[in-house]
Formats: structure tokens, C-alpha cells, sequence
């Protein structure tokens, strides 16, 4: 039943109903001293006079589920499936609000009207005519910097768990990695290449004005938009925290109207997208007898399985490890939102709840989510503003990536799971895990991958809660002052217990169990005021903006680590019942004093100017330098305004822009500049050590130097950009070059050992970073069935102009586990002065040598069927002269191709996205391969001389190798030991492109919902649904190392990012 | 709530210039750092326990680099000690980086004792009674004693850094101080240590792994007969050498455990033998067990011991106890075990069994840490010390002299009698040959000892021709006898030659 009929038929359903609108309009009654409009809710009583009327889009189209009311009061209705509505108002009101979800609200003056026909524009192009740039707002055609800008109604319609990936593909230079495809996994955000080498890269993101936000805990379902500001025009505002771009979330507030009720609900699976390629146990058994039988230097070995035992094989199967510990991972979302305002208040409360199960066995993420945004106009020349937002993240997944830096790969599942051998059982014939693999064959020493992906309790928690107020006066016409105060509370608790059926727990010393808790707090305040003048006069535009603020940062962390449990049960919750409990604390804190200032200067729309500079004084620098300055200019020159462009009849737009500005970088750890005695090592571990000799160690501390002249790295940007519209809009393309230049960069400087040092950091190095972006939106059909596409595209080129004293920094890898590809002097990632950031270094492979080719190998003390290395310099030795880069971290360049196609009620959007032109190092293929304990089918291509185009080495009898009486290897020992695995066999193509997300929505038609839903759209989606690459891995897109941007490109014992496929219903009423 | 606002509104809208008012509430937070969570040295070094802290942390620095990569072992490329004839690997190929993280770790070791005498001479203990003060002061200085005694036998002419010197970051140091002036700084140190340091008697156990005057005692003993040899030669040292010895013999502070196969066992670690070590506890064991033990029962497989150094080593149980011949059994007691090396081993060769600690270990707890401490002194050293030095002194072995070493062999003998005892009758020179030979078995793999030995007696090449190790004699140079200065340090203090 519709609602006008409810009205007109039934009075009680009327009083019903009414009680229900003036419910929900109490707080939206106006905070106004006007008592006219408290008397308007008894006025409504009588209603005096029918107004009718139809609400359409600017195409003509109906706009069902509109909604209609009489402005300062309750009283209202919605349209029906024609967009009409009929609605009797009191004969005193005077004006319509007319609004409706994704469109501009329109007020219409009633007078004398009885038919009130209303048009509403597309909000979409409202809004884009404005962006959010740093402390304010600015109109879109008035902007001189290069900004990237991605609106909440886009990503509504494609559904994802993390506004972060929102920004994939969709912002031209910025390259989003999802590292891990753990449920809440992590994801790195460049934009325009990374300025920094051991400082931070991450963009400063900032929520309704509050810096350094978090996209992890904020729902995606409450933005707005998000503006990425990329030049350094944009950024240099934020001065010392800039250099690495800056990204604007805008949440949403409520809009005009009743009460608009928001539940979205989707439900969905995650799947792995591949399997590893791996022999069956068959094959192992075979493969494994076959290698034995090459150790035959003291005579021959007995085969490791004997016929019977692989007849056995052949009747039952083995183990499929990746079936064990992967699954197909559940996942639901609920969100519930509750939005409105009157002409006074507008509020927004939104709730969230996303429950995920990852494709790894035990592992899960849970997110509750809570915005409240409110804004009061206090009177006409004030207004206050509250928003909360409340987030809760529980999350576990057994420890993978990172190496020995998390727990020894040896015991990290995703690393063991393809390792281990299909011959052996999960369990023993008593049910019992077959904890270590058995010794002599395949993935020795590592643990049982089931077991170690179940048996760890793993509880991550983080609390954050944010609260942002503003005041803000406008106390005369063009002049307001916004004072504004905000606090990011973040608490960590993070459980992790490791039980004596686990490495880790297993190996603790004293044995077994091995407990830990982390406890954090994180506290950024920040006081903002800030004050802004806007003035037109004729033609000319002027807006200056001057700001005082300051930020405090205070974090505290506790570590405890209980080990030697003699109850596996009680674990990390009985720190009691450990043998030994050590534990490390740190008090941090910054604070950072700022001012700063713009002036936006535009002239008769055409020409535009901005200029910026803030002052940073921040705790962390050295004495000498406190204060860093950051000033920035730009311009702008809209062509398409002058006259000569206008009457070419080509354009719509036509904007060339050009900036120039220096931002910084201030991520130095506090303190550092600083003497100190450290009780804590380099690892992060309490330095201890039993001098008394008694039973316990004790604390020992230790000298730290002092850096007492550290300053900001900072990055000097030229960016220029041109937009051009075509077509009366329909096309519009932004093209943007850019060249950054980062100079005193943290670098260690060396100092004589003898002085007790043997570095200290010191603003040593320089980098540069340039690059172009192009992107192009249009509008290619606009009938009956609507396309709009985009397209974006970004290169990015970064070269290391400086590294200090040193020409080579060699990043190693915590890996452990016998990997070798990554020690000292043997660092598969090396940043070189003169070379780009991710630049791998190994030795080049060009196969096996062939039977022909036996006296060349033998002149290498080699024989047919082992491995051919590239003898670079041709000496006829294959040494550390012959190393050479063997690959790239880095993409060539990464783009990005979003389509919609609406047809009637049926929405189609596509996400196209991929990177071009960079490799990965697929690390667990060193052990994967490796003869004698490798399970993939890479070796059984091995060389044979029936197969001798491969590049897998051939096994070969130790007594054939001793018969051939072959000249000393002049190949180093490492590779024949292979203790050194910087092979480029095992770099691979990592260029993909990716169906990242295709969802297909069918908004139901009124007459089907009838008129009190507005809206009912119901969709299935799916991410990473097709992927095409070279790439052997699980994923292309993934990283081990992230700590750093240098060690980027590494796949080891990741968590594999998911193909996952999601049903869902988005209802308004 | 209209009211409310309202009258927020009003008072706003009467005194506007109140509002602005409001910016200067932005005042500067103080931009200078004043740290509550870590140490400062100008508010340290102002009690007993922070002292002994910082002593800790100087130890701890070391132990890094001789206890938990080994013996022997480097991060890579170094093998400090290799270059003796115990190790397999060694090609006196001494690369420009060689041993430069003991020189490195030494120095940090001795920055941080250096602050610490520092502090105290300007006062920071003050509120302390003078012989406390003392007793502090002491082991600091027993423990820069012990660093640049390593210092200056493996680099020669050293930085010389005391709690005088300028802050060597900001007043870089740019000239070597000879070995003479060096040795007198480490005589000054330990000579006042040793008459100030509590025994190990008076201590009575309470605090066993500190530094004791016996320690002390025994170092210089060291000290003496080094500067006896190579490269000072000043004879006259030996009847000090002695001396000291004899007074540590006679004290009865110290004895030898009897059974050769418990001298290194866990129980044994602050045992009769034990006089200084690195220790390590059990709730942060360090010593890692997994060096010199073969990939096959879960070791590093680095650290391998020269076949040849096992052939030659007398066949007596020591050879068993000291080095890792067989492939133990889960709980295996004794060797021997079935397989020999040769074939128990990938790599054929044997490893170390010191450094395995408790012959009866369960493998299973083959996972690195161990509690067991690693001697830098014990009384074996001091009985052949004495042996050398007497013999010397008298220029013929003495009795006290054969029966110190023959303890030493006894003990290694057992009840099999594989190797002679020394006799009276010796030359000086045989019976100084046997104890440098009874001191590479006795004290293989402990802190390079064999590598000082060969160096201060001059007999790296002798050792490496009679040891068949033709590749390595082909590059021997008497420069060998000094390693060399780091590269980045010897750009300001100059290198040593041949490097």
C-alpha cells in the first residue's frame, strides 16, 4: 500500500504514520529560535491544500522514491514508480525540499502553486565541479595541481571490504599493492613512485580534515569521495608530512530530507586463484628414488621407497598439502546507515559489520564499524560539527610472509604447505600430527603445514576510535574561522600463541610454548584553526588561507613473551604458568607545531595562481634544524575561457597548469638525535645478558650515537598538467608530468668502528622520481544504453642519484629456512646509485649444458645436464664478476580501465587493472625445485639427455661426476652448494591484467517494491575474477617485504591474494 | 536544547571578537625532546647495578661474535679463526674485511666500559663508599684489559681509547698507539683488578660468572707470556708469567674436573675448572649449540675440523670428547658410535664436539640456544701456561712444570695411555713443543687460541707445511701474522702492511 493511500484511507494509519515522521524529525527539528517552526508540527493537523507534481532527472526520466517535503517540518511523502506524489500541506507552507539519493537537493517556493514539477541534477557532477583540496575546498576549474579524485557513489557500486582498493586502477600514479590476500591483509599505497629509502613512503591520509588516518578500520560505505593530492602544489600545505602525497576522505553527511534508511548486505566466498603445479605422490616417491640413486659416492643407497610402497601410492593417492590448508573462505557484510537533515542539522549515523573467513584454514577477520558525522548551524554565522567514528578489527591468520622475521618459514604453513611431501600423511595411523617431515627426503626439518596453520592462536585486536569537532564563525561575509580539535585513539592487544605442536612453540627456549602479547596505545591529537577569507571583486577571485596547528603523537607499546609452558591450554592467557617471561616497553612521543598559509588567486576565471608555505617545527629534529619551511606555487590558464579556443568550437575544456613546491618527509624516529643507552637490540629484543652468572640474565645497556643533526628529507616537484574536455564534455583526458627530486635522504653515515660506532644516520642521499599520467573518461553511448568508461595510465621512472659514501646499499631479507637468496654480500636487492629502486642482482642461467657442448663445460669443471650460468665478462670463471640485474621490482608502467554500462534497470561495472613490465622473484621455487627434496613438477624436466632443453639441472651419480675426473669447478662454490639462489631462472614476469571487479546490478522497478522502498538493487560481483599472466606463482600481485620499499618484489610464503564472488541487496527507504 | 544553543549563539553574536580570541589558544608545544622510556649516558653510570648494566652490555657486545655465530664462524665471507691448522678452509687468503666485526664488537665493548669509567671519575658514583667505587672500577678495567688484549694480538699498533680520550666521534682519532704502550695499559688494568676484585673464595659462589681476582691473575699470567713471545719477545716476562701461575696453582682456587668428558657440561659451567667465561642463562640461552654440528643433527654444517687435525690428534678419549666424530644416536652416551665421519657426514669431515656441550643432549633439543657457558679462561690454560713459562724460566722443563702438563695429559689419556706424558729429561725446546702441541688439543676452537699460539710462537708456517696444507703455504706472507685494519677505519689510522 502506498503511503499517499495510507493518508487519504485510513486515519488511524494516518496518526500512525505521522507519529512515526515526527519521531524521526525530532532531532531534525530545526535549532532555530523561529517558534513558528515549532508550531508547524501542530499545524500539520490541518491540511488545507493538495499539491501535486513529478519529480524527474535532467533526461526526463522518473525518479521513483523521491522524497518530498515541506520545508522546517515532517510533513512529507515520496514519489511513486512515475515519480509523482501527492501531498497535502498546511496553507502557511512555503517551500518544497525535493531530494533524492545520489542528486542535488532542490528547494522550490510553493506560492501559489497546486502542480510542482521538479528537475533534479546529477549530484555527481555537482560535486565534481568542487574538490576537497588540503584545508578547504576549491572549484574543480580553478585547481592548478595535479589532484586525483574518486567518488563513494563509484565505489558504491563496485563492493569491496577496504576503501583502499578502491583506488586501484581508478587513480592515475597511484599504484596500489595488496601485499597479502589475508582476510584485513595489507596493502601498500605509492603515489608517484616511492621518494624514500629507509623513511616512510606510506601518503598521508586524512579523514574530514583529522591527519593520519587509517584505511584498514574505515568502512567503505561511509566516503564521500577521496581526493589524492599528488603535486606539490597540493601537498606543500602539509609541509614536512607531504612528500608522499596526500590523501582526502570526505565521509558522508545527511542530506535534506526525512530520514533516509541505508541497508546493504552482501554475502560472499573467497577462493584460491591457482594451485601450485606439484608432482603427486607417485611421481615424488619416483623422483626421489631417482636422486637417491645419484648419492652414490660411498657406494649405493637403498631407494628411499620401494615398489610396494609406490604401488600403494598409485592405489590410494598421497596428500594434496594445498587442499589441506586452503578452503573456500565465507564471507558477509551488513551495513546499516540512517541519514537526513533538516535546514538546520544534518546527521549521519552509520553502522558496519564485515565478517570474513580467509582461504587459509584459522584464518578470519572481523570489522565492526561506527560513524556518527553531525553538523548544527548554530545561527547564521556559526556552525558546529561532531563526528565519531568507532571501529573494532579482530583478526588472525597463522604467521606467513617475512620469513624468520615473523616465525622461521619452516613453520609458517604457505611456505611448507606446497613443500611437503604427497607421500606423507597428515597424521599418523594414532591420529597424532606427523609434526617434522621425515628426514633424508623432501622439506626436512620443516613443520607439518596443517599444524601449523591450526594450532597457533593468533587474536589480533585493534580499537580505534576517532573524534573530530569543528567550530566554525563566519562573522563577516567572506571571512570564517574554523577552529577544529580531533583525536585518533588507537589500542592494540595482540595474542599470539605458539603450542608445543608448532615451530615456534616447539623450538621456544625454555620449551615448549611460546606466548606473546602486544599491547599498544596510539594518541594523535591535533588542533587546527585555521582562517579563510574569500573575496570577489568584478572579476577577480581571491581566497587566503592561514592556519595554526599542532599535532602530538604519544604511543606506547608493551611486549610480553612467555615461554616453557607445561599447559598447552592456557597458553598466552596463563603468563603464570610460563618458565620465563621477558617483556620490552617504549614511550614515544611527538609534536609537531605548524603554520601556514595560501592565497588562491583567480582572474576572470581564466587565469588562476596559488601559492602556499608552511613552517614545521618538529620534536624530532635535530637542534640545529627544528624548523623546515615548504612553500609552493602554481598557475593555471583555463584556455577554453579565452575567446580565440572558444570559437575553435573543439573544446570544453582546455586547462594548462603548471606547479612547482618542496614537501618533506619527517619520518624520523623520535629520539634519535639523541645519546642514549639502549636496553633493547636492533631486532627489537631486551638486550640481556647473566653477568652475575646467576640463574636469569640481566639487563644490559648499551651506547646508541647520537644524530644531532637530523633534519626532513625533502622532495622539490615540478608537475605539469594539461585537461582537455571534448565533445561538450563528453570526453574529458588529464595528461601530467612530473619530475621529483628527494634530496637528504636518512642514510647511514659510516663511522670508524673504533669509535664503538659503525654508523649513524645522517640526511645523506638523494632520488628522483618522474613520470607521466594520462587519464580519459567518456561518455562513448548515452541512449538507452549508457557507457562511461575511464581510462588511466602512469609510468613512473625513480633513479638513486646519491647514496652518501656508498654506491651500493644492500637490502637483505629475512628469510632463513635455507633459502640463500638473501645475505650478506648476497643481497638479491640492491639500491644502486645510478639505477632504479627494485633492482634485482643475481646470476644470469641460460639453461644446461647439452651433450654437444661437453668440453666448454668441462672447462668450467662442469658437466652436461648441470646448470649453465651466463659468464658475463667472458673469463671462463662464473664469480661474483659475473653478477648482473636479473630483474625488476618495479612496474614499466600500471593502468587501469573502469566501464558502466546501464541498460533499463540493469547496471553492468567492470574494473580492468593490471601493471606492465615488472618481475618477481618467486622465491619458494628455491626449494620447490631443489633436487633431493623438491616437489614441483619443474623437476621432472629435469635434464636427461633424451630432454636437454630445459634449465632444470640434470641428477646426476656422484660416481659418474668422480669417473669424468673433471678440473676444479671454476663456477663459485655457492651456486654448486647452492648456498647462493640469485639464480634468474627464478625471476619471473609478473605483468598482469585483471578482470580486478565485475559486479552486475538490477535495480528493482517501483512497481515491483512498491513506493515506501526507494530503492532495492540487488547485484553479484566478483573480484579477481580473470587474471591473465606469465607469472608461476599464486598470485602476481603480492610482496613479502614491505618494511621496506627497496626489498620490494619478493614472493615468498605469502598469503595468496583470493578470487572471491560476492551477492549482495543495497535497499533505501 | 534550542535554548541552549541559542544563548551560545547570542553571546557569539554579541562578543565576535571572542571568538577570535580562541586562535591563540594554539600555543607551541615544546619541540625539545625530553625522553621518558630510555637512558641518557648523562643521567646513567649513577648506581652500582647501572654500572654493572653497562659492563653487562659491553660483555654482551662480544658474545654476539665469538659465542652465538661460534668459533670460527663469520656472517659470511670471515671465518675469523680459520686460518689456524684446526679448521678446515683456510687458505691464509686474508681478505681487507677479515675479523672486522671483532674489531668492531671489541670497540663497542670497550666505548661502552670507557663511558663507564668516564662517568665514575667525574663523580657519578659518588654517594658510593670509595671500595665499592673500587670494585666497580675494577672489572671495568679487567674488561678493557681483556679487549685490547684480543685487540692487539690480532691487529698489533690500536686506536688507544681510555676514559681520557676525547669523544672519538666529533675528535676523530687518527694515529695507532704502539703494542709496548698498549700492553702497558692492559698490565696497568689487570694488575689493579687483581688486587682488587673479590677471589672466587670470597665470593663463595654468589655471584660466579663476574670477573674474580683469580680471573684476573690468570689473564696477566697470559699477558706476560705473550709479551714473552711475539712480537715484544721480552723474555723477562716468562718468570712473571710463571709466577702468576704458580700463585693460581698453589692458591687451590682451581682444579681440573677429572673426567675429560664432563669439562664442558652444563653442570660443570661455573664448576673447579671454570675461571672466566661468557655466560649464558637459561632464560636467554645464547650459546648456540648448532655450530660445528653437522645439517644431519640440525648444526649450521660450517664449522668442519681439518681431517687432518683429526688424524693427528692423539687417539685418546679427548679426541672423542672434544671433537664430534660420529653420528650420535638419539641419547647416544659415549662414542664410539658406528659411523665414522667420513661417512656419517656429507661433507666427510668431523665437527666440534666443545661446542655441543652435553654429550648425553637429547637431539631433539638441537634447536641453538644452550645455557652452557664459553670459557675465555679455565685452569687448563694456566697449567700449561705455567709449563711454557717455567721451562722456559729454568731453560729445561722443572718438575712443577712436567707435572702441570702431564695433569693435562692424564686427564686426556684416561686409562688408555694413547698419548706419552712429558718427562724431565725433555730439551727445553721438546718440551716446549709439547705443551704448544698439548695446548692445540686442549684448547682447540676456544677464542682462536691455536691462531695466538701460532702467531706469538711465529709458526704459522711451520704449523700449515707440517699439516700438508700446500694451497695455504703458497700464500703465506709474515704479514699474516696481523690481520688487517678495517677498511673504512685504516683510511684515518693507516693499515697494516700487506693489505
Amino acid at each position: 500500500m502506498r503511503m499517499n493511500e495510507l493518508f487519504r484511507k485510513n486515519s488511524r494509519a494516518t496518526i500512525c504514520m505521522l507519529l512515526m515522521v515526527m519521531y524521526f524529525a525530532m532531532p531534525v527539528v530545526p535549532a532555530s529560535g523561529n517558534t513558528r517552526h515549532r508550531l508547524n508540527v501542530f499545524y500539520a493537523m490541518a491540511f488545507e491544500k493538495v499539491i501535486t507534481g513529478r519529480v524527474t532527472g535532467e533526461d526526463g526520466t522518473a525518479l521513483p522514491g523521491a522524497t518530498v517535503i515541506v520545508k522546517g517540518t515532517g510533513i512529507g511523502t515520496t514519489t511513486d514508480s512515475d515519480g509523482r506524489f501527492t501531498l497535502s500541506v498546511p496553507d502557511n507552507a512555503e517551500t518544497l525540499v525535493i531530494s533524492f539519493v545520489g542528486y542535488t537537493v532542490e528547494e522550490i517556493v510553493i506560492g501559489t502553486q497546486t502542480v510542482v514539477n521538479v528537475t533534479l541534477r546529477d549530484d555527481q557532477k555537482t560535486l565534481s565541479e568542487v574538490l576537497v583540496v588540503g584545508y578547504g575546498t576549491q572549484r574543480k576549474s580553478d585547481f592548478v595541481g595535479a589532484i586525483s579524485s574518486v567518488k563513494g557513489s563509484e565505489l558504491a557500486l563496485l563492493p569491496m571490504q577496504r576503501a583502499d582498493q578502491a583506488l586501484q586502477g581508478r587513480a592515475a600514479g597511484v599504484m596500489v599493492v595488496n601485499t597479502d590476500g589475508s582476510p584485513g591483509g595489507n596493502t601498500t599505497i605509492r603515489i608517484r613512485g616511492s621518494n624514500s629509502i629507509n623513511g616512510n613512503n606510506s601518503a598521508l591520509i586524512v579523514i574530514d580534515g583529522l591527519q593520519g588516518g587509517d584505511f584498514k578500520s574505515l568502512n567503505p560505505n561511509d566516503i564521500e569521495s577521496i581526493e589524492v593530492l599528488k603535486d606539490a602544489s597540493a601537498t606543500a600545505i602539509y609541509g614536512s608530512q607531504g612528500a608522499n602525497g596526500v590523501i582526502l576522505v570526505t565521509t558522508k553527511k545527511g542530506r535534506t530530507g526525512p530520514p533516509v534508511f541505508n541497508y546493504n548486505f552482501s554475502i560472499g566466498a573467497q577462493q584460491l586463484r591457482k594451485k601450485l603445479d606439484l608432482m603427486n605422490a607417485v611421481q615424488f616417491a619416483n623422483t626421489t628414488n631417482d636422486f637417491r640413486a645419484t648419492q652414490d659416492a660411498n657406494g649405493p643407497l637403498p631407494p628411499r621407497f620401494t615398489p610396494q610402497d609406490i604401488a600403494g601410492f598409485a592405489a590410494n593417492g598421497g596428500t594434496d598439502w594445498q587442499n589441506e590448508i586452503y578452503r573456500n573462505g565465507a564471507m558477509q557484510n551488513h551495513q546499516l546507515s540512517i541519514s537526513g537533515a533538516s535546514d538546520k542539522v544534518s546527521y549521519l549515523v552509520s553502522g558496519g559489520y564485515l565478517d570474513q573467513k580467509g582461504i587459509v584454514i584459522n584464518s578470519a577477520y572481523k570489522r565492526y564499524s561506527l560513524r556518527a558525522n553531525v553538523n548544527v548551524d548554530i545561527n547564521k554565522w556559526s556552525t558546529f560539527g561532531l563526528s565519531l567514528a568507532a571501529t573494532k578489527e579482530i583478526g588472525n591468520a597463522p604467521p606467513f610472509g617475512e620469513g624468520a622475521g615473523i616465525v622461521d618459514p619452516l613453520g609458517q604453513t604457505t611456505g611448507t604447505a606446497p613443500r611437503w611431501a604427497p607421500t606423507v600423511p597428515v597424521r599418523d595411523a594414532l591420529g597424532a600430527y606427523i609434526l617434522q617431515h621425515p628426514s633424508g627426503y623432501g622439506a626436512a626439518n620443516s613443520w607439518n603445514p596443517v599444524a601449523s596453520a591450526l594450532e597457533p592462536v593468533v587474536e589480533n585486536n585493534t580499537a580505534r576510535n576517532m573524534i573530530n569537532t569543528f567550530l566554525e564563525f563566519r562573522p563577516l561575509k567572506g571571512l570564517s574561522l574554523r577552529i577544529s580539535g580531533g583525536a585518533i585513539i588507537q589500542n592494540t592487544n595482540n595474542y599470539r600463541y605458539f603450542n608445543s605442536l608448532t615451530y615456534a612453540g616447539a623450538s621456544a627456549a625454555p620449551s615448549p610454548g611460546d606466548a606473546q602479547v602486544e599491547s599498544g596505545t596510539y594518541a594523535r591529537y591535533q588542533n587546527t584553526n585555521q582562517l579563510t577569507y574569500n573575496k570577489e571583486v568584478g572579476r577577480h577571485h581571491i581566497t587566503v588561507t592561514a592556519v595554526a596547528e599542532q599535532t602530538i603523537q604519544n604511543t606506547k607499546n608493551y611486549l610480553f613473551r612467555g615461554t616453557g609452558y607445561a599447559d598447552d591450554i592456557t597458553g598466552v592467557n596463563d603468563f603464570g604458568s610460563a618458565a620465563l617471561v621477558t617483556g620490552s616497553s617504549s614511550v614515544i612521543k611527538r609534536v609537531l607545531n605548524s603554520y601556514l598559509g595560501r592565497v588562491n588567486y583567480v582572474f576572470a576565471s581564466k587565469y588562476a595562481l596559488t601559492a602556499s608555505y608552511r613552517a614545521d617545527g618538529s620534536s624530532v629534529f635535530g637542534a640545529n634544524n627544528k624548523w623546515g619551511y615548504f612553500p609552493s606555487v602554481g598557475a593555471a590558464w583555463s584556455a577554453s575561457e579565452e575567446r580565440v579556443i572558444k570559437d575553435l568550437n573543439l573544446f570544453s575544456t582546455l586547462k594548462l597548469r603548471g606547479t612547482w613546491g618542496i614537501t618533506g618527509n619527517q619520518s624520523i624516529n623520535p629520539y634519535q638525535t639523541i645519546a642514549q643507552l639502549t636496553s633493547i637490540d636492533g631486532d627489537g629484543n631486551a638486550n640481556k645478558y647473566p653477568y652475575d652468572g646467576l640463574g636469569s640474565s640481566q639487563p644490559a645497556y648499551i651506547l646508541a650515537v647520537p644524530a644531532n643533526n637530523l633534519k626532513w628529507e625533502s622532495t622539490t616537484q615540478y608537475n605539469v598538467g594539461l585537461d582537455a574536455g571534448f565533445f561538450n564534455g563528453r570526453v574529458n583526458a588529464t595528461v601530467e608530468f612530473y619530475k621529483k627530486t628527494t634530496k637528504d635522504l636518512l642514510l647511514g653515515r659510516t663511522l670508524p668502528s673504533l669509535t664503538g660506532y659503525t654508523s649513524r644516520i645522517d640526511n645523506l642521499g638523494s632520488m628522483q622520481n618522474k613520470g607521466i599520467e594520462i587519464s580519459i573518461a567518456g561518455n562513448p553511448l548515452i541512449g538507452e544504453v549508457k557507457w562511461s568508461t575511464g581510462l588511466t595510465f602512469s609510468a613512473n621512472r625513480s633513479k638513486v642519484l646519491n647514496l652518501g659514501e656508498l654506491s651500493t646499499i644492500e637490502f637483505r631479507t629475512t628469510t632463513g629456512g635455507g633459502y640463500n637468496f638473501s645475505n650478506s654480500g648476497r643481497a638479491l636487492m640492491n639500491l644502486k646509485v645510478g639505477h632504479p629502486l627494485g633492482e634485482m642482482t643475481g646470476y644470469g642461467v641460460v639453461g644446461t649444458w647439452g651433450t654437444s657442448e661437453a668440453e666448454v663445460a668441462r672447462t668450467f669443471g662442469q658437466l652436461p645436464g648441470d646448470q649453465k650460468f651466463e659468464d658475463v665478462n667472458k673469463d671462463g670463471k662464473i664469480d661474483a664478476k659475473d653478477l648482473k640485474v636479473i630483474g625488476q621490482a618495479l612496474p614499466k608502467f600500471i593502468f587501469g580501465w573502469t566501464n558502466q554500462i546501464l541498460y533499463k534497470n540493469f547496471s553492468l561495472n567492470l574494473l580492468i587493472q593490471g601493471t606492465y613490465g615488472n618481475n618477481l622473484f618467486n622465491g619458494g621455487r628455491v626449494r620447490l625445485e631443489a633436487p633431493g627434496e623438491g616437489t614441483s613438477t619443474a623437476l621432472l624436466n629435469r635434464w636427461t639427455p633424451q630432454n636437454q632443453d630445459t634449465d632444470v639441472p640434470a641428477f646426476t651419480k656422484q660416481s659418474v661426476r668422480t669417473a669424468a675426473a673433471l678440473p676444479s669447478p671454476t663456477v663459485t662454490a655457492r651456486l654448486l652448494s647452492r648456498t647462493d639462489n640469485r639464480l634468474s631462472r627464478y625471476v619471473e614476469n609478473a605483468s598482469y591484467i585483471r578482470l580486478k571487479n565485475i559486479t552486475l546490478g538490477y535495480n528493482l522497478p517501483a512497481s515491483v517494491i512498491g513506493s515506501r522502498i526507494s530503492k532495492l538493487r540487488v547485484y553479484v560481483s566478483a573480484a579477481n575474477l580473470l587474471t591473465i599472466t606469465k607469472y608461476n606463482g599464486y598470485d602476481p600481485e603480492t610482496s613479502s617485504f614491505n618494511n621496506n620499499d627497496a626489498r620490494a618484489g619478493i614472493d615468498f610464503s605469502n598469503y595468496p591474494t583470493a578470487k572471491t564472488y560476492m551477492f549482495g541487496i543495497d535497499l533505501t527507504f | 536544547m534550542n535554548t541552549i544553543l541559542n544563548s551560545i549563539g547570542h553571546r557569539f553574536k554579541t562578543r565576535p571578537l571572542f571568538v577570535l580570541l580562541l586562535i591563540c589558544f594554539a600555543g607551541c608545544e615544546d619541540l625539545n625532546e625530553k625522553p621518558v622510556g630510555i637512558a641518557t649516558p648523562a643521567t646513567f653510570y649513577n648506581s652500582i647495578p647501572q654500572c654493572e648494566a653497562a659492563l653487562a652490555g659491553s660483555m654482551s657486545t662480544l658474545w654476539g661474535w665469538y659465542v652465538a655465530p661460534g668459533y670460527g664462524s663469520g656472517d659470511g665471507l670471515s671465518s675469523w679463526f680459520s686460518n689456524d691448522d684446526q679448521l678446515e678452509g683456510g687458505d691464509l687468503n686474508i681478505e681487507s674485511d677479515h675479523a672486522s666485526g671483532l674489531w668492531t664488537a671489541h670497540y663497542k665493548a670497550l666505548a661502552n666500559i670507557n663511558s663507564l669509567l668516564h662517568a665514575v671519575k667525574n663523580g657519578s658514583l659518588a654517594t658510593y663508599p670509595p671500595e665499592e667505587i673500587d670494585k666497580i672500577v675494577a672489572q671495568a678495567k679487567f674488561l678493557r684489559a681483556f679487549n685490547y688484549f684480543y685487540l692487539v694480538r690480532m691487529f698489533g699498533d690500536l686506536p688507544l681509547i681510555t676514559e681520557d680520550t676525547p669523544d672519538p666521534v666529533n675528535t676523530p682519532i687518527t694515529k695507532r698507539t704502539s703494542v709496548a704502550e698498549v700492553y702497558d695499559l692492559i698490565v696497568s688494568d689487570l694488575t689493579f683488578a687483581m688486587t682488587t676484585i673479590p677471589s672466587k673464595t670470597d665470593l663463595g659462589g654468589a655471584t660466579p660468572g663476574r670477573p674474580t681476582s683469580g680471573a684476573a691473575k690468570g689473564l696477566l699470567a697470559k699477558v706476560y707470556l705473550t709479551m714473552a713471545t711475539a712480537p715484544l719477545n721480552i723474555t723477562g716476562n716468562y718468570a712473571k708469567a710463571a709466577s702468576l701461575a704458580k700463585e693460581i696453582i698453589d692458591g687451590g682456587e682451581y682444579a681440573l674436573i677429572p673426567n675429560i668428558w664432563e669439562v664442558f657440561l652444563k653442570s660443570n659451567k661455573y664448576g673447579s675448572e671454570a675461571m672466566w667465561s661468557f655466560n649464558s642463562s637459561e632464560d636467554d640461552p645464547q650459546t648456540d649449540e648448532n655450530i660445528g654440528k653437522p645439517d644431519e643433527i640440525d648444526g649450521y654444517g660450517g664449522e668442519q675440523v681439518a681431517m687432518y687435525f683429526d688424524t693427528t690428534f692423539a687417539h685418546q678419549p679427548r679426541r672423542d670428547a672434544y671433537l664430534l666424530r660420529y653420528a650420535l644416536e638419539d641419547n647416544a652416551p659415549n662414542p664410539p658410535d658406528t659411523i665414522l665421519y667420513t661417512t656419517a657426514f656429507d661433507t666427510g669431515l668431523p665437527f666440534i664436539r666443545k661446542l655441543y656441550n652435553e654429550p648425553y643432549i637429547t637431539l631433539d633439543e638441537g634447536f641453538g640456544g644452550s645455557s652452557a657457558n664459553w670459557f675465555i679462561l679455565r685452569y687448563a690454560d694456566i697449567l700449561l701456561i705455567y709449563a711454557e713459562a717455567a721451562n722456559r724460566v729454568n731453560g729445561a722443563p722443572t718438575q712443577d712444570a712436567v707435572d702441570a702438563i702431564n695433569q693435562i695429559i692424564n686427564r686426556a689419556n684416561g686409562t688408555t695411555g694413547k698419548e706419552a706424558v712429558a718427562t724431565i729429561g725433555m730439551t727445553m725446546q721438546v718440551f716446549e713443543d709439547k705443551v704448544i702441541q698439548e695446548r692445540s688439543w686442549e684448547l682447540c676452537f676456544e677464542l682462536g687460541d691455536r691462531w695466538f699460539d701460532l702467531i706469538r710462537k711465529r709458526i704459522l708456517d711451520k704449523a700449515i707445511a707440517a699439516n700438508g696444507l700446500p694451497t695455504a703455504l703458497v700464500n703465506f706472507t709474515p704479514d699474516d701474522y696481523l690481520f688487517p685494519i678495517p677498511t673504512f677505519d685504516a683510511k684515518t689510522i693507516g693499515q697494516n702492511p700487506g693489505y
